[in-house]
C-alpha cells in the first residue's frame, strides 16, 4: 500500500528508487482469479480445510481470506510470531508485490481535527504533530489518483473529497436512511461507502463490473492497488528497480555520519545474504514488520517507543435485523462495497461511559440459497425454495477507535525466528476499557438505528473481536513533536537518523475510528515530497 | 503394530500375514481402510457413492432444471468426504450411511438403490425429520442434505439453473423480481 505510493512519489520526483518486496512477484494476467467460477475451484470456495489448517492457522481468520485469495496471505509457520497464551492477537500479513493493498477493504475515509487533536484534548499519550489543514491536499493527491466514489454530505469530521459518484444503495437501505434522517437529523447519518473501486474509467483504468471478489485481485484494475496503479506509473518514469523475494534483515547504520547507508536483505529463495546502499531509506512494510526490522536492527528507538503503543480497530459489536417488504426486489451485481454512518459520539456531546467514537460500517441485503443448507424438506418443493431469496435483512458493523497504550508492545522474541533466521516478534495486546466501553455501546445505538427503521428480529454479534482481527494495526512507530517521547517528526522522519522514514501504520499516533489506509497514503506522499526537498536543499 | 502402519505395510505388499493378532473390530475397520486406499483415496466405495447419488436426486430432482446427478453431486460429496472433512466426520458418515439399505430392506425388501422411488422418498423424508428435530451433534443425515445443497448450487449446471451465472457484470439495489 504505502510501499507502491514512496516508489511513485519518489521516481516521479526524479529519484532512482529500489523497491525490496519479501514475496514473490504478481503477474496479473495469471495471479488474479477473480472470474473464477465455484465448480472451478478444487473445493468450491470452502478451501483446502487440511493444508489451511496446517500453514495458515492464523491467517485464515481474516475476512477476506478464501479458497482463491489465500495465497496472499503469508505462511504462518514460514513466518511465526508469539503471543502471551490468554491474550491471542491476530497478525494478518501479505508478502508480495502489491503486499495487503491486494487484499484490502478500500474503504478509504478522511480524519479530521477531531482525530488529529484527540491526544491532546484528552491528555492521553502525545499530541499528533500536524492537523488537517497540513494533510488536506494531501489527501486530494492519493484521492484523485486512486479514485474514490463516495457521496459528499458536509460533514466536518468526515470531509468530503473529490469523489466519483456514488455506489447505489438498495431499497432498503435507501429506507434506513429516510428514517435515521426522520429520527436523528444531522447527528446519525448514513452515507455510501466511500471506496476505492472506480465508478467511472480514472486514469486508464476500467470502472467495477459488480463481480464480488476483490480480494482475488482484478484484471480491469478497477480497484486500486500498488499493482493496479502505483507501481504501473512508477515504472513508466523508467527510474524504478523492483526487487521481489527480497527479505529485509536490517537496516545498515552508519554511526560516524549518524545515517543509514542502506539495506541487508536475505533472498528469499538462494537465502544469500546481499546489501544494497541508498541516500534515503522509506520502510513501508507494515505496522508491526516496519517495527520488527527497526528493532531488530537497534536503530531509531532512543524513546523505547518502538514496538510500543499497538493499536488495531475494535469491531464485532453493532446489530442485525429484518425489514418486511420489498419481496418483489432483489439486488442484482456484487456491490463491492457497504453503507457508512460517520462516528456521531463525542462529536458534539460528551459520553459519560468513554472517550471517542467508532463508525459503523454494514449493508442490507436478501440471503439466498445458503438458507437451504439446514433447512428441512425433500423433492421438488424444497428445490423450489433454492431460488427463492429470504427476508431483507440490515446489519451496521461497529469499527471503534482503540486508545495508544505503551504496554500495548511487540518486543524481539529471544529464540523464536523465521524461515530466514530472522527474530520474530513477541506481540502483548489487549483491549482497554475504553475500548471495550466503545464496543458495548455499538450494541446499544446499532439497535436504536434499527428500530428507528423499523425492524424486527434485532440480533448482536459475538465480539468483541481478537485485537488485530481488523488488520488496522498501527501506532508501532508513532510521530509526535518531541524526541523523547515519539520515533518520528512531523514528517514521517526519524528524529534519531534523519535519512530514514517510516511510512505505514507505525507512524499513527492515535487510531481513529475510520479505514486507515487512506491516511497512510496521504502521509507517505507528504513525506516523499519533504524527503526529496530536503535532499535538493542537500540537508539529507 | 499400529492400524496406520499395517494399513501401509499391506498396501505395500499384498501381503496377509500378521492379520491372525487383531480383533473382529480392528479387522473389520482394516478391511475398511484398505479397501479405501484401493479405491484411490475416495471415500465411498461404488455402492455407497451409487446411494449418495440417488439421494441426493431425490433430494434435488431434476424437474424443468437439472437435478443433483446433472450436477456431478455424488462425485463432489465423494471428494469432499475424502479430502476435505476430518476422518472423524467422514466415519460418522459411513456409519449412517448403510442405514439408507436397512430402512429400505425392512420397508420394501430391497437396498436403496433398487427401492422404488416412492420408498426412497419415505425413507429420506423420514431421515430429514429426524435430523431437524436433532438436539445434539450433527445427524449423518444433515451432512448429506448440506453437501448436496452446497455441491448443487455450486455447480454450473445448478447455478446457471438459480439465475446466479453467467454474472449480471452490473449493479441494481431494487430490481424487480421476474423469473426468480
Amino acid at each position: 500500500m504505502t510501499g507502491g505510493w514512496a516508489a511513485k512519489e519518489l521516481t516521479e520526483l526524479g529519484l532512482r528508487t529500489l523497491v525490496l518486496e519479501a514475496g514473490r512477484p504478481i503477474v496479473p494476467e495469471q495471479d488474479y482469479v477473480e472470474h473464477k467460477a465455484p465448480w472451478e475451484m478444487p473445493f468450491r470456495g470452502l478451501g483446502d480445510r487440511r493444508a489451511i489448517a496446517a500453514r495458515q492457522p492464523t491467517q485464515r481468520n481474516s475476512v477476506s481470506f478464501d479458497e482463491l485469495s489465500h495465497v496472499f496471505w503469508t505462511d504462518d509457520v514460514d513466518n511465526p510470531y508469539s503471543t502471551p497464551t490468554d491474550r491471542p492477537f491476530h497478525w494478518f500479513r501479505a508478502r508480495q508485490v502489491g503486499g495487503k493493498s491486494i487484499i484490502w477493504s478500500r474503504q478509504v475515509y478522511r480524519w479530521s481535527d477531531l482525530d488529529f487533536e484527540a491526544n491532546l484534548r484528552d491528555g492521553i499519550a502525545v499530541d499528533w504533530p500536524i492537523r488537517y489543514a497540513e494533510i488536506a491536499r494531501w489527501y486530494d493527491h492519493v484521492e484523485r489518483f486512486i479514485g474514490v466514489s463516495g457521496q459528499a454530505e458536509g460533514l466536518a469530521h468526515l470531509p468530503d473529497g473529490p469523489f466519483l459518484p456514488p455506489m447505489d444503495m438498495n431499497c432498503v437501505e435507501r429506507h434506513i436512511r429516510q428514517r435515521m434522517q426522520e429520527h436523528f437529523g444531522r447527528e446519525r447519518i448514513m452515507t455510501i461507502g466511500r471506496v476505492a473501486n472506480l465508478t467511472t474509467q480514472h486514469n486508464g483504468r476500467a470502472p467495477c463490473h459488480y463481480c464480488g471478489p476483490c480480494q482475488r485481485g482484478c484484471i480491469t484494475r478497477s480497484y486500486f492497488s500498488s499493482v493496479n496503479a502505483t507501481l504501473p506509473a512508477a515504472h513508466a518514469t523508467g527510474r524504478l528497480t523492483l526487487r521481489p523475494f527480497s527479505v529485509v534483515r536490517g537496516l545498515l547504520y552508519d554511526a560516524g555520519k549518524n545515517r543509514i547507508t542502506g539495506v541487508r536483505i536475505i533472498d528469499a529463495q538462494t537465502k544469500g545474504e546481499r546489501e544494497y546502499t541508498a541516500k534515503i531509506v522509506f520502510l513501508c512494510a507494515s505496522a508491526l514488520e516496519s517495527a520488527r526490522i527497526l528493532l531488530n536492527s537497534r536503530v531509531g528507538n532512543s524513546s523505547d517507543q518502538v514496538g510500543r503503543n499497538i493499536m488495531d480497530h475494535i469491531k464485532w459489536g453493532g446489530g442485525t435485523g429484518d425489514f418486511d417488504g420489498w419481496s418483489d426486489r432483489r439486488e442484482i451485481g456484487e456491490r463491492p462495497n457497504g453503507i457508512y454512518v460517520p462516528r456521531f459520539r463525542n462529536v458534539s456531546s460528551r459520553h459519560a461511559d468513554f472517550i471517542r467514537g467508532y463508525g459503523f460500517q454494514g449493508a442490507a441485503g436478501r440471503s439466498g440459497w445458503g438458507d437451504a443448507l439446514r433447512s428441512p424438506g425433500i423433492g421438488p418443493a424444497f428445490k423450489q425454495r433454492l431460488s427463492q431469496l429470504g427476508p431483507w435483512s440490515m446489519s451496521f458493523w461497529g469499527f471503534g477507535e482503540m486508545l495508544p497504550r505503551a504496554d500495548n508492545r511487540a518486543t524481539i522474541h529471544p529464540t523464536l525466528v523465521d524461515r530466514w533466521g530472522i527474530p520474530s516478534l513477541h506481540i502483548d495486546c489487549r483491549w482497554g476499557e475504553n475500548d471495550l466501553a466503545i464496543h458495548r455501546d455499538m450494541n446499544v445505538t446499532a439497535a436504536e438505528l434499527l428500530e428507528a427503521a423499523g425492524a424486527t428480529n434485532i440480533e448482536h454479534p459475538n465480539g468483541p473481536s481478537t485485537p488485530g482481527g481488523t488488520n488496522h494495526e498501527m501506532g508501532t512507530a508513532r510521530m509526535g513533536r518531541d524526541p523523547k517521547t515519539s520515533v518520528l517528526n512531523g514528517w514521517n522522519q526519524s528524529w534519531d537518523v534523519p535519512n530514514l522514514f517510516v511510512t505505514d501504520g507505525a507512524a499513527m499516533t492515535s487510531s481513529g475510528c475510520q479505514n486507515p489506509s487512506l491516511t497512510y497514503m496521504a502521509l507517505t506522499a507528504r513525506a516523499c515530497h519533504h524527503a526529496v526537498d530536503l535532499l535538493k536543499r542537500h540537508e539529507l | 503394530m499400529k492400524r496406520r502402519e499395517l494399513i501401509q505395510w499391506l498396501t505395500a505388499t499384498a501381503g496377509l500375514r500378521g492379520l491372525e493378532s487383531l480383533a473382529p473390530h480392528d479387522l473389520l475397520a482394516l478391511g475398511r481402510d484398505v479397501h479405501l486406499r484401493a479405491a484411490t483415496g475416495r471415500a465411498l466405495d461404488a455402492h455407497a457413492l451409487q446411494a449418495v447419488t440417488v439421494a441426493a436426486e431425490r433430494i434435488i430432482p431434476r424437474t424443468d432444471t437439472p437435478g443433483a446427478t446433472d450436477a456431478g453431486v455424488g462425485a463432489f460429496i465423494d471428494k469432499m468426504l475424502a479430502e476435505w472433512h476430518t476422518p472423524d466426520e467422514r466415519d460418522r458418515f459411513l456409519a449412517g450411511l448403510p442405514e439408507l439399505d436397512v430402512r429400505c430392506r425392512a420397508r420394501a425388501g430391497k437396498n436403496f438403490v433398487e427401492c422404488a422411488e416412492v420408498d426412497q422418498v419415505a425413507v429420506l423424508t423420514a431421515l430429514d425429520n429426524e435430523a431437524s428435530a436433532a438436539r445434539s451433534g450433527e445427524h449423518w443425515f444433515a451432512r448429506l442434505k448440506y453437501l448436496t445443497v452446497y455441491g448443487y448450487c455450486t455447480s454450473e449446471p445448478g447455478m446457471r439453473a438459480l439465475g446466479l451465472f453467467p454474472l449480471p457484470w452490473r449493479y441494481d439495489g431494487c430490481a424487480p423480481i421476474t423469473t426468480h
